[in-house]
């Protein structure tokens, strides 16, 4: 037989700890449909039955309060799931109880597990399994999930409540005070006489009292609804005058009543033997002196291991990644085919891909600060700096990542609950000036603020943020206004990760990131790849053969000089030597006359060298202008000349489009440098220098690079997050919009105010 | 969804005296006298356990003075001070 497992429970429960348990690596993560709410199913194998299980999202509630929460109520409420597995955090479990409540009234088969026994132990809780089940009418199994104890009992549990008719039943109600027990009845009588809904009908009328929407717009769908809720509206207003409060919040607390009751019967509390751990860690690690300096080490140390640590596997993959491409050169001499998978694909997706190492790291280490429990403090600590742009404290975590690189950081963002918190962390994550952009900064600044390179690169990183905060500030207030939840954060208590849910977690996240480096990056490269190839013959204005024939001819000629010059002293000088005792080619003379003949022959040669150089790159830059990519780069011109741009730094920023550090690449390719230039070539600052670029030109240049439109794998991860093409499309038009006028700003008041000309 | 009904609940206890969650230091304890704000503020607040005379004890407030830790039901939560004022308490010992 086959049965549909759900696993439901809070945030911090445990959940996803035995839901691994139960059914090991074999997961597979997806979304649920039209929602960006993580959607993870497994399945495993017992007695012969197999059991697919769905991890459900962490909720407090059945109440439809946010996406989460909808997705949990639609899946329980369709009748899809068997079984419904309970995680409680056994620690916690006043509060854990409360969706219990709701679950036992949904009216599906249940088993209740009693998660983190050990933790309720240490905060001295003594609870009595057996009393529990009997008064939540549900098997109880108390498990502890970390360490896998108590999981085969669980599994025969669950088989029972799927095979066995007479577990399946519901044993009890929760009951509510009398006068909300009387109006449950009335609606409970009329929605059983006109067979409203297939769903237990006493979960319909508790949902009406307690004004939830979507009940009664599915009430409404039948005839005779019209009874049904205006019986729901006296019965609602009735509540309100004896309770003196809503309806809904009338049942939340009688549920609150329950359990409270419940507990009374099944729990003893030993104050003498509870320790609360986390909160003695806490009294450091969010201390009111400590907890600031303590967040910056941590932050500093993130991104110490993931750039210092990344760095070594970088290398390899940097390496390998050249042996590759010499191997296919080799084999494929100089073939289209050749110069597609070396030039384009390995050169396009090599540079990301050296990233690898540097994302999974990071990815390692916030896993380890989710499951710790950090993060929940890093809300806290952060939260005041965070609410000033409309965010909530954990919005901090991305967008620090966003230094490092936008695609995890923007992945990051899951991390956040609210829809609306995601998409503005999204929007604003590509300001932050990401480790792509550094090699053009140190290349740009480095040429034409040699002195004061250092002021300028870290200006672009404070602009960054400016600009980040501030287009916060603007979408809370516009486009994103109203939609934002109060802040109520749980702060759960600390735990050790499993090794087991950090390499899970990694991987989640670091495959979704391999998937983008096989899809959009490499379409990109290759597009790329593409525009600089084609056209493959392109007439040149200038012979460039002959060009450097002469240019060869006229310093051999030159060199040939300088020797017969050379010979000619010698010559004479020999006759005017009379020594006996050193041979003339020793005396001082001699070498003297020599040393300034190599001298000489030296300075012509590479006098020849840089002239050929220099010739060869005018050629590249000149077929580079007649390939397709120069030409794009001339149909943008007009629109960038405002800024001071040519096509060059039009070519530029669009190849940066694939990945930002190939800006520096390019610049290469235009300067006829090669594309292996780093940001200290000096071919590549000669070349910008004698292109006509002024500072200010170039100032605005840096000021574009850091603002306009994220890379094509920033642009992936915006779509995949947002889930809507409408605000990946918003992203790229703000960004570039942004980016226009403030390097416009830049150029237009630098010539106006003669700055930097 | 915006056709319906979200009004704010006004707290009874609104004289000038009337003590809130946000003017008890670290340390101190209260009992919930009423919530106000939103529906759904409310709602929330009293689905995470603050029901009406529910005990609450301030446990820290963040480095920069916002938010609030509480301790609630045996489970610790962070509040902001403006949301902590909507909360009308009484100080027990």
């Amino acid at each position: 037989m086959n049965f549909n497992i759900a696993v439901a429970g809070n945030p911090n429960c445990g959940k996803t700890t035995i839901f691994n348990a139960l059914t090991g690596a074999k997961q597979r993560v997806g979304n649920w449909p039209g929602v960006t709410v993580e959607k993870k199913s497994g399945h495993y194998t017992h007695s012969d039955n197999i059991f697919d299980v769905i991890d459900l999202p962490g909720t407090y509630s059945l109440a439809a309060f946010s996406a989460e929460e909808t997705v949990v109520r639609q899946y329980l409420e369709n009748d899809e799931a068997d079984v419904v597995v309970n995680i409680i955090d056994a620690s916690n479990l006043e509060r854990n109880l409360f969706l219990t409540t709701q679950l036992i009234e949904l009216g599906k088969p249940l088993v209740l597990v009693l998660n983190m026994m050990d933790m309720a132990d240490e905060k001295g809780l003594q609870i009595d399994v057996d009393t529990l089940a009997t008064l939540l009418g549900a098997p109880v199994v108390p498990v502890v999930g970390r360490t896998g104890e108590g999981i085969d009992l669980l599994k025969e549990k669950i088989l029972r409540v799927s095979t066995e008719i007479s577990m399946k039943a519901r044993l009890i109600d929760i009951r509510y005070p009398r006068d909300i027990e009387i109006e449950i009845e009335k609606l409970h009588q009329l929605i059983q006489k006109n067979d409203v809904t297939d769903k237990h009908s006493r979960w319909t009328s508790i949902k009406l009292l307690e004004s939830d929407q979507q009940t009664r717009d599915e009430v409404r769908l039948h005839n005779n609804c019209a009874d049904i809720l205006d019986q729901a509206k006296i019965s609602i207003n009735r509540i309100e005058v004896l309770f003196k409060d809503t309806g809904r919040a009338t049942i939340s607390s009688a549920r609150y009543g329950f359990i409270q009751g419940a507990m009374r019967e099944c729990v003893v509390e030993s104050l003498i033997d509870s320790v609360d751990y986390s909160r003695q860690i806490d009294r450091v690690l969010t201390n009111r002196w400590l907890g600031l300096p303590i967040f910056g080490l941590f932050m500093w140390l993130m991104f110490k291991l993931t750039y210092d640590i990344g760095s070594i596997p970088m290398d390899w993959i940097d390496s390998g990644l050249v042996a590759l491409m010499n191997f296919i050169s080799d084999l494929l001499p100089n073939s289209m085919f050749a110069s597609l998978l070396v030039d384009g694909v390995i050169g396009g997706v090599g540079a990301i891909a050296v990233f690898l190492p540097n994302i999974f790291i990071l990815f390692l280490i916030i896993a380890v600060l989710e499951d710790s429990g950090y993060m929940a403090r890093v809300a806290f600590i952060m939260d005041r700096v965070m609410h000033n742009i409309g965010l909530h404290g954990k919005a901090f975590i991305p967008m620090i990542m966003g230094f490092g690189c936008n695609v995890p950081a923007i992945m990051g963002t899951r991390i956040l609950e609210s829809r609306r918190d995601r998409i503005l962390t999204v929007l604003i994550n590509p300001f932050m000036s990401c480790s792509a952009r550094l090699p053009v900064y140190v290349l740009v600044a480095g040429a034409f603020f040699p002195d004061n390179a250092a002021t300028v690169i870290f200006s672009m990183y404070i602009l960054g943020i400016i600009a980040a905060i501030g287009s916060g500030k603007l979408f809370s207030r516009t486009i994103l206004k109203g939609m934002s939840k109060p802040f109520v954060l749980e702060l759960p208590p600390y735990q050790r990760p499993t090794l087991r849910s950090l390499v899970l977690h990694t991987w989640e996240r670091g495959y979704l990131f391999i998937q983008k480096m096989g899809t959009v990056i490499l379409v990109g490269s290759v597009i790329i790849w593409v525009l600089g190839y084609f056209p493959t013959e392109v007439e040149l204005d200038r012979d460039y053969g002959s060009e450097r024939t002469t240019l060869a001819q006229y310093h051999d000629s030159q060199l040939a000089d300088l020797e017969s010059k050379f010979k000619k002293s010698v010559d004479q000088d020999r006759s005017g030597y009379h020594s006996e005792m050193i041979v003339y080619e020793s005396s001082s003379s001699y070498l003297e006359l020599h040393e300034q003949f190599q001298l000489l022959q030296e300075e012509l040669t590479s006098e020849k060298s840089k002239q050929l150089y220099s010739l060869r790159q005018q050629e590249i830059g000149d077929i580079t202008e007649q390939k397709w990519i120069g030409r794009v780069g001339k149909i943008f011109e007009p629109i960038v000349r405002p800024l001071g741009f040519t096509w060059r730094e039009s070519v530029a920023l669009i190849t940066g489009f694939v990945a930002k550090e190939i800006v520096v690449s390019t610049y290469g390719v235009l300067f006829g440098v090669g594309e292996d230039v780093d940001e200290g070539s000096q071919g590549v600052i000669s070349g910008l220098r004698s292109s006509g670029m002024t500072p200010l030109v170039a100032l605005s240049f840096l000021v574009f690079t850091l603002l306009y439109t994220p890379c094509l794998a920033t642009v992936a991860a915006i779509k995949r997050e947002t889930g809507t093409w409408a605000y990946t499309f918003f992203s790229i038009a703000y960004s570039l919009g942004l980016a226009y006028s403030l390097a416009f700003g830049v150029a237009y008041f630098g010539r106006m105010f003669n700055w930097l000309s | 969804m915006f056709n319906f009904k979200r009004p704010h609940h006004k707290l009874h206890t609104s004289d000038e005296n009337d003590l809130r969650l946000s003017d008890l230091k670290p340390g101190e304890k209260g009992r919930i006298v009423e919530i106000g704000g939103s529906e759904n503020f409310r709602h929330r607040l009293i689905e995470m356990g603050l029901t009406r005379d529910a005990e609450i004890w301030v446990d820290k407030y963040a480095p920069l003075r916002d938010p609030m830790e509480l301790i609630v039901k045996g489970y610790h939560l962070s509040l902001r001070g403006m949301d902590a004022q909507k909360i009308a308490v009484e100080r027990i010992a």
